[in-house]
Formats: structure tokens, C-alpha cells, sequence
């Protein structure tokens, strides 16, 4: 150790990380006892006891491992092993630690330093996504390294969040389950290549992998395992984010849930999760506690801090897929329930106190109001010219 | 010895006149019918022959030929077995041709001689103008009373002969009894709680003919929302009425006089020819057809066939579906407001961002099972959602039916002096003319369109809607910016089907 793994073992890891049907599992198995060079050496002549699989030999006789090591090269991806100084050390020593790790970006921005996890459902409500868009912001300004998954919805707010915080200590790191030159979901490539250009995309399948069904539950140990806490910002009942947090769980490290409204779907896992236990997140100040980085009992931060005007970043993101919420979020009046109706007249008034906290469909809002459907067209639409709120297909919510 | 007996045979709800002619010779004895008949006529040679012994008539140990004239298309039905054992009774002496002079027959023959009622007596009855037609008993008090000509009755082949020997005048059918219109009652609107939205949309599409959407999750009352639409749609003016009589009775349907609009509700299991029409050899008119005049509901509508869905276009925009087969072509009759149901997504759930787990591409995938032009001929949609614990057990129902019914037939009437059936049927190029907006509501349309809201065909079906809300509103001048306001809120846009948060 030290010096770090020889070429070949390097290039032997990459050409096994290649073979048809691998799979995390059986790399570390074939890697168990084996130095990479070796192994490949006996896989290619049939005579790995873990390299059973009939296609290995006939695909290994025909592939260089130099060859394909000169391809990550070229790809700009490390390949790292557990006997490299940069591998990240909290992953050393983990059960599911993965044999090989391949990097796009700085290998070292996992680490060392203070890392948390921003973990969360791809069908977020925009409370959620402003949520995980503020956390990685103060996070990383706060020169915590904000880990996820790099999906859509809270994964990638958060991960915007923290590049919006550019320049300052915290770096982002992704976890993803695709190969590192296949970004997934597509509308997230920009912010696929701003996270490799300022931090870390690792991934533990090969070059070119499409998305796996699955790949996304596999990589969640490893977002969880980098992270010394996990957040849990918006997740449905059984969603993947609770498998993160289970991970997250298993090794000890502690999982902070951010609470949501009780009758949206999208808050049932995490809701579930603070009636377990879980220690709940009103700000990046809790959690910063719960990373040891501040002490408990604090004074509340101001409220400037909170709900300052969001930088562009989510703002690109969302407005890439919501056509309804141009110019991105504003958090302002995100708050349930506070603000005076902007617009006079009572029907405005009861469209904008049901609007409270929530979105709701037309036929919701036409139950919860009482309106008869004209004044409700009225008032929505005087709303929404007074650009207090904003229009969906069918359903309509606060800006 | 020849004879003639006139009848007819249905084609889609139409009868053709047929002339039955009964050739008998000597000869090697043998029957063969001739002029393109089916398997069922064919089969009537067994039929005629049975019911003839068992009535104690004598089947002729001869030559018999059957001609069906013209003998151009196919005809089918087992409805020529009456008129070819009349035939074969007069060619074979049994009969008098004066005692069946100024007669048609049509009719199904048992074996033991009774005559069974046919599919589309009606239409057959008003084929044969010009003669007085006898008819299955059960089969004649349909046509008795809808049709110009005369329709006499007759329940056993014995008794018709009996009768006609003897001189003695057939019998009168009963008239057909008149089904009090509340016999099928459509639900009531007072039975729904909650569904503001929902009845309004159903209040719309039933005073301006518009084919109206309903996306919700399962539970939320879409069945019940659509099959309430029936009972507040207009009653049928008589020729409509007639005209969904035919359709019944050639669907083999009863088909006893009534002005209530017919609700049809097919499954999406259900057959393209079963929906649309066809089959061979008489083209029997399908559900669409069934609810000429009334409401065409198609629950699940994404689980239907792309096949099936993209044929309504046709009947949608003509009111009338053209079944073309190799051998012939019918026009049936099929002008209906369409009522869709669909899930907004895969799991049900969709509606406001977060509530739905399902992946974009699911989403996506679920949205286009309708397409873009079958889509554009909806003018009302709406998001219904399950009513909420206060709906159900509040103790105020919503308005009745009848109070509705009241508004939308004024609102009908107003369409009417415009020239139009409906004001879904207002023609684009006209709209300036025929439904004027003030100016307040041109500047709010205008800015619409300027925002990217509403494209060109959009724009037209709201200015329709809209005026069918202000035709509701009892308002005769140019439409406000309210009636915009409110046609914006239930237009129907694409992207309720996909998931609405993406």
C-alpha cells in the first residue's frame, strides 16, 4: 500500500469490471483473495474458482486489459482499487464496499472532510425540492461534501443546490448507476458534468452501462456508506431513499428525515421514518449537529439565511421539465399557510388559504372552497395573472 | 307454377325489398335456393320443410326452385323462412295466389311451425311500403305504429294458413307498450356529493354536445359522473327517437318507442366490429350506433384498441360511421357525446407534483395510448378526484337532475336559433358571427394565445365552450370574459394525462 496498485492490477480491475454479466457480487468475489492482474490472468484461462461463468473465458481470451485501461484513460476515468491512497477510506473496511470504483472527476473530493448524504424520491413536490436545493447550498458553503444519486427530483436539488455554493469548501459527490459516460436521467447531463467538473461521479459498473433496474438500489449502499449522516428529504412509502437509509442504518450511520405535510404522498416515508426515530431536519443547521460540526441548543438562523432568492441553478434544472413553474423556485412564501392573499376578494382569499401548503387539483380546490366553478375560474385565474400562483395541468399551487 | 311473395331483408338499419319467387316443376325432387343467399337461408330449406309437416301441409315431391331477387348482394337472416314456405304453399297449389295478393312476409319458422320474432322488423316493415306485411306476433308490435303501411300478425304458420284459406282477415298487433320514461333511470345528480367540478363539466358537455374527458384516480366517480350525463341530456325529438328505435330493433334489441337517450357503456375487451359495426352478412350496427342520440362512455378508454379509437374519429367529426365491407357498404347512424374515463397515470395516483410514483417514461407512455388528433375532439376535461369526508356525509345533496335538464335544454334552444345542433357543431370560420366574444374576453383570449397557452384549435373550442357557459347563463349577447375564464378552467390540454407534475 502506499504507492498504490501497479498497472496492471489497475488494468486487470478495469477489464474485469467489463465482462458480461458482472455484477458487484461476484467482482468482489473473484477479487477476494485475488490481486486484479491475477485474476484476470486466471479467469482468461479458465481456471478462476469464482470465474464460473461460461462466456468469461471466450470474452477474456479476446480482450487486453491495457486496451480497456487505455479506454477509461481516455474517458478521463480513474479506476480505483482499495489499495489506492485515493479510494475513499470510509468505504475501506465496508461490508459491501465495492471492489472496484470508478471515478469521473476528482477522486479525492469524497474525502477526507465531513460528507453528507441528500437522498430522496424523483417524484418530489417543489416544497421538497427547495428543501434539498437549500440544504446542499449551506452545506456545502458549510465545506460539507453533499453525496447523492444524481436522479431526478431531490437528488438532483440537491446536488444544484450545492453547485450553486460553487467555490466554497464542500464538494459534491455522485453516486451513479449508470456508466460514467452514460448521464442518467438525459435532462440531467449538465448537471451530471457540473458535479464531475467540481467534485466526484463515481460509479461501480462499467463504461457504457445503461440504466438496470437493478443498479440504482445496488449504488445506494455505497452514497450511504460515503456519508456520515443521511438525509432524507422527501420520500414516498417503500420508496428507494428508504433503502438508503436502511443501508445508511446498517452501518451505524445516522439518517435525519426532513418532515412533510401529512397528506402529501410524497412525505408518508419520511413522515414514517421521524415516527421511528429518526431525528427530524427543519434546516441545515440540525444537521449540521447531527454531523458534530455545530452544537445543539443553537439560536435559530435568521431568517435571511433560510429563504434568501435561490440562485439559477434549480432553477435550471426544474424549469427543464416543469414547464408550469418558470424562473425556477422561490421560497419566500414557501412556508404553509403564511402570507396575506395577494389579490382581493373573497374567493380569491379561500383559492389562496386552500392553496396553503400543498398543490391541489381544480376539483380539489372547488371541494375545499365551496366556489361555484365560475368564480373559481375567476379567482384562480385573477391569481395567477397577480402571478401568485402557478398553473399545472389540472392543479394549481403557490409560487 | 310460380309465385312471388314480397319481403326484405335488413342491411345495416336498413331493409331492402326482396321478391321471393317459388318455382315448382316436375322433376327430380330437390330444393335449391338461388340469388346469393347465406348459410341461414340456406338453411331455411330444413326449417320450411319441418314446420310444413308438423303444420300437416304437404311438402312437394318435386322440383323447387328459389329465387331471391335481386339476386346481386348477399342476403342473410333467417327472416325469409316465412316467405318461402308462403311461396312454396302458392307455387304448390296449396294456397290461392289471390288469398296472399297485397301481402309481404318476414319471419323465423320453427320447427313445429311457430314463426319467431326477426332482428329489425322495423326496418323490414317500412321496406315493404305498399304492402300490407305480416309479421312474428312477437316481433310485430314494434313496427306497429312507426311504419306508413299496414303490419298484421300471425304466431304459428297453421293458424297464417288457416286464416288465409279461409278468407278470414290476420290479426292486428297489440300496440307496442309505451315504457314510461323513467323505466332505466339514469343516477340522479342529486344522488353525487361533492363533485362541484365534475357536475358542472357534465352540465356543459350535455348543453353544448361536447365530448367531455374525465381523469381521475379509480374511486373517484367517473361511471357515475358519465351515466348521470344521460339524464340530463335533452329527450330525443321524434325522428331521433325513430332512428335509435331502428337501431335497436336491427341490433335485435327491444325497440318499443321512448325519447330517453340510450347510455352505452362497452367494454374495452369488446370487440372493434362490436363497438363499430360490421359482421356479415347484414352489418349489424355496433355500440356507437346504440348510443346515437344518447352518451357513448368508454371507461378505461386507454385499454381499448389504438384500432378501435382511432375509428371514432370518423362518426365523431359526421355523426355517422360508413362500414365498408368487400361486399357492401352501410351508413349507419352514430352522432353521440362521448364521455372518455382514464387514470391520469399507471398507478392512479397522479394530480398535483408528488402524489403519483410513477417514472416519467411510464407516464409518458400511459398518455399516449389516446392520440393527438382523438384528443383534440374533446372541448370538456376535467381532473375529478374522490370526494372528501365532508362531501360524502354532508348532509346537502347536489342540485337534482331535472333542474339541470331545465338549463341545459334552454341552452339548447339558444343553439338552435344560431342555425347549429349544438354549439359543439359551431363551424370554426363562423365563430365571429354566430358567437361573438365582448371585448374584454378577446383581450383575455388574445393574451392567452400570447402566452402560449392555447394554440389555434384550442382557441376554438374554448370560444365554443364558452359560449355554450353563457347560453347556460341565459345570456343572448356576445360572450363575457367570465364564460372565458370558465372554458379555460375546463378545456381539455394534453398534459392531463401525464401525471400533471412534469
Amino acid at each position: 500500500m502506499g504507492t498504490g496498485p501497479s498497472p496492471a492490477d489497475v488494468a486487470g480491475a478495469a477489464a474485469l469490471v467489463g465482462l458480461p454479466g458482472m455484477t458487484p457480487v461476484r467482482l468482489a468475489r473473484l477479487l477476494d483473495s485475488w490481486r486484479p492482474a491475477e485474476a484476470w490472468a486466471a479467469v482468461a484461462a479458465g481456471r478462476h474458482p469464482a470465474g464460473r461463468d461460461p462466456r468469461w473465458a471466450g470474452v477474456a481470451s479476446g480482450t487486453e486489459p491495457a486496451a480497456v485501461a487505455d479506454r477509461y484513460r481516455e474517458a478521463g476515468v480513474e479506476v480505483l482499487l482499495p489499495t489506492d491512497p485515493r479510494y475513499p477510506a470510509r468505504l475501506v473496511g465496508d461490508p459491501g464496499a465495492p471492489a472496484v470504483l470508478l471515478c469521473l472527476g476528482d477522486a479525492t473530493a469524497a474525502w477526507p472532510g465531513p460528507a453528507v448524504a441528500i437522498v430522496g424520491t424523483r417524484s418530489a413536490t417543489p416544497y421538497g425540492e427547495q428543501v434539498a436545493a437549500e440544504l446542499g447550498r449551506d452545506l456545502a458553503s458549510a465545506g460539507v461534501a453533499v453525496v447523492s444519486g444524481l436522479a431526478l427530483g431531490i437528488d438532483a436539488a440537491a446536488h444544484a443546490g450545492a453547485l450553486a455554493a460553487a467555490g466554497e469548501r464542500g464538494r459534491p459527490v455522485a453516486v451513479a448507476g449508470t456508466g460514467l459516460d452514460v448521464p442518467y436521467p438525459r435532462s440531467n447531463s449538465r448537471l451530471w458534468a457540473g458535479v464531475a467538473a467540481a467534485g466526484a461521479v463515481l460509479a461501480e459498473v462499467p463504461l457504457g452501462s445503461p440504466p438496470r433496474r437493478g443498479a440504482f438500489p445496488a449504488r445506494n449502499r455505497i452514497i450511504a456508506a460515503l456519508a456520515d449522516v443521511v438525509v432524507v428529504v422527501e420520500c414516498h412509502l417503500g420508496g428507494g431513499a428508504l433503502h438508503t437509509a436502511e443501508a445508511a442504518a446498517r452501518r451505524g450511520i445516522p439518517v435525519v428525515a426532513v418532515p412533510g405535510s401529512v397528506r402529501s404522498a410524497a412525505s408518508r416515508g419520511t413522515n414514517g421514518l421521524l415516527v421511528d426515530g429518526c431525528a427530524p431536519v427543519r434546516d441545515v443547521g440540525d444537521v449540521l449537529v447531527a454531523v458534530s460540526l455545530a452544537r445543539a441548543g443553537r439560536e435559530p438562523p435568521p431568517p435571511a439565511a433560510r429563504s434568501g432568492g435561490f440562485p439559477s441553478a434549480t432553477g435550471r434544472v426544474r424549469s427543464s421539465r416543469a414547464p408550469g413553474a418558470p424562473g425556477g423556485a422561490r421560497s419566500a412564501d414557501a412556508d404553509a399557510g403564511s402570507g396575506a392573499c395577494p389579490v382581493d376578494g373573497a374567493p380569491a382569499a379561500a383559492v389562496w388559504s386552500a392553496l396553503a401548503g400543498e398543490p391541489r387539483t381544480t376539483a380539489a380546490l372547488a371541494e375545499a372552497t365551496g366556489l361555484p366553478v365560475v368564480e373559481l375560474a375567476r379567482a384562480c385565474r385573477h391569481l395567477l395573472r397577480a402571478g401568485a400562483v402557478v398553473e399545472g395541468p389540472g392543479w394549481w399551487r403557490r409560487r | 307454377m310460380l309465385a312471388s311473395i314480397p319481403s326484405a331483408v335488413l342491411h345495416g338499419v336498413d331493409g331492402i325489398p326482396v321478391a321471393v319467387e317459388v318455382h315448382v316443376s316436375n322433376g327430380l325432387p330437390g330444393f335449391t335456393v338461388v340469388g346469393l343467399p347465406d348459410a341461414a337461408v340456406r338453411e331455411s330449406r330444413d326449417r320450411v320443410r319441418a314446420a310444413l309437416l308438423s303444420t300437416g301441409l304437404p311438402w312437394p315431391l318435386r322440383r323447387v326452385t328459389v329465387n331471391l331477387a335481386p339476386s346481386g348482394f348477399r342476403k342473410g337472416g333467417a327472416g325469409l323462412d316465412l316467405p318461402i314456405a308462403v311461396g312454396l304453399l302458392v307455387a304448390a297449389g296449396e294456397l290461392a295466389p289471390v288469398s296472399v295478393d297485397g301481402l309481404a312476409f318476414a319471419g323465423e319458422l320453427g320447427l313445429d311451425g311457430s314463426l319467431r320474432a326477426v332482428p329489425g322488423a322495423l326496418a323490414v316493415a317500412a321496406a315493404v311500403a305498399g304492402a300490407t306485411v305480416v309479421l312474428p306476433e312477437a316481433s310485430a308490435s314494434e313496427a306497429f305504429g312507426a311504419v306508413p303501411g299496414e303490419v298484421r300478425c300471425a304466431s304459428h304458420l297453421g293458424e297464417l294458413v288457416t286464416r288465409l284459406r279461409a278468407g278470414q282477415p290476420l290479426r292486428r298487433p297489440a300496440p307496442a307498450p309505451v315504457v314510461p320514461d323513467t323505466a332505466p333511470a339514469a343516477p340522479d345528480l342529486a344522488e353525487l356529493r361533492g363533485q362541484a367540478l365534475g357536475r358542472r363539466a357534465l352540465e356543459v358537455a350535455a348543453a353544448g354536445g361536447h365530448h367531455l374527458l374525465l381523469v381521475g384516480p379509480p374511486g373517484s366517480g367517473k361511471t357515475m359522473l358519465a351515466s348521470a350525463l344521460a339524464g340530463i341530456l335533452p329527450t330525443l325529438p321524434p325522428p331521433v327517437s325513430l332512428e335509435v328505435r331502428l337501431v335497436r330493433s336491427a341490433a335485435g334489441l327491444a325497440a318499443e318507442p321512448g325519447t330517453r337517450p340510450p347510455f352505452r357503456a362497452p367494454h374495452p375487451g369488446a370487440s372493434a366490429v362490436s363497438i363499430l359495426g360490421g359482421g356479415a352478412p347484414g352489418l349489424r350496427p355496433g355500440e356507437i350506433s346504440l348510443a346515437h342520440g344518447g352518451v357513448l362512455f368508454l371507461d378505461e378508454m386507454g385499454e381499448f384498441p389504438a384500432a378501435v379509437l382511432d375509428a371514432l374519429r370518423q362518426p365523431l367529426e359526421e355523426g355517422r360511421i360508413r362500414v365498408c365491407r368487400a361486399r357492401a357498404t352501410v351508413e349507419l347512424p352514430a352522432r353521440f357525446v362521448l364521455v372518455g374515463a382514464m387514470n391520469p397515470c399507471p398507478c392512479g395516483e397522479g394530480g398535483t407534483p408528488g402524489a403519483c410514483r410513477c417514472s416519467a417514461a411510464s407516464r409518458a407512455r400511459y398518455g399516449r395510448r389516446l392520440s393527438g388528433p382523438l384528443l383534440d375532439r374533446f372541448d370538456v376535461a376535467v381532473r375529478v378526484e374522490r370526494p372528501g369526508g365532508t362531501a360524502l356525509v354532508g348532509a346537502e345533496g347536489g342540485e337534482p337532475s331535472v333542474t339541470v335538464a331545465g338549463r341545459v335544454a334552454a341552452a339548447r334552444a339558444q343553439a338552435a336559433a344560431r342555425g347549429v345542433r349544438t354549439n359543439a357543431e359551431l363551424p370554426a370560420a363562423d365563430l365571429d358571427r354566430l358567437a361573438p366574444v365582448d371585448g374584454t374576453a378577446r383581450d383575455l383570449l388574445a393574451a392567452e394565445v400570447g402566452r402560449g397557452a392555447l394554440t389555434g384549435r384550442g382557441l376554438v373550442r374554448v370560444r365554443r365552450v364558452a359560449r355554450t357557459i353563457a347560453d347556460l347563463a341565459g345570456e343572448p349577447g356576445p360572450v363575457g370574459s367570465d364564460h372565458v375564464e370558465e372554458a379555460l378552467l375546463l378545456r381539455c390540454r394534453r398534459d392531463l394525462l401525464l401525471g400533471g407534475d412534469r
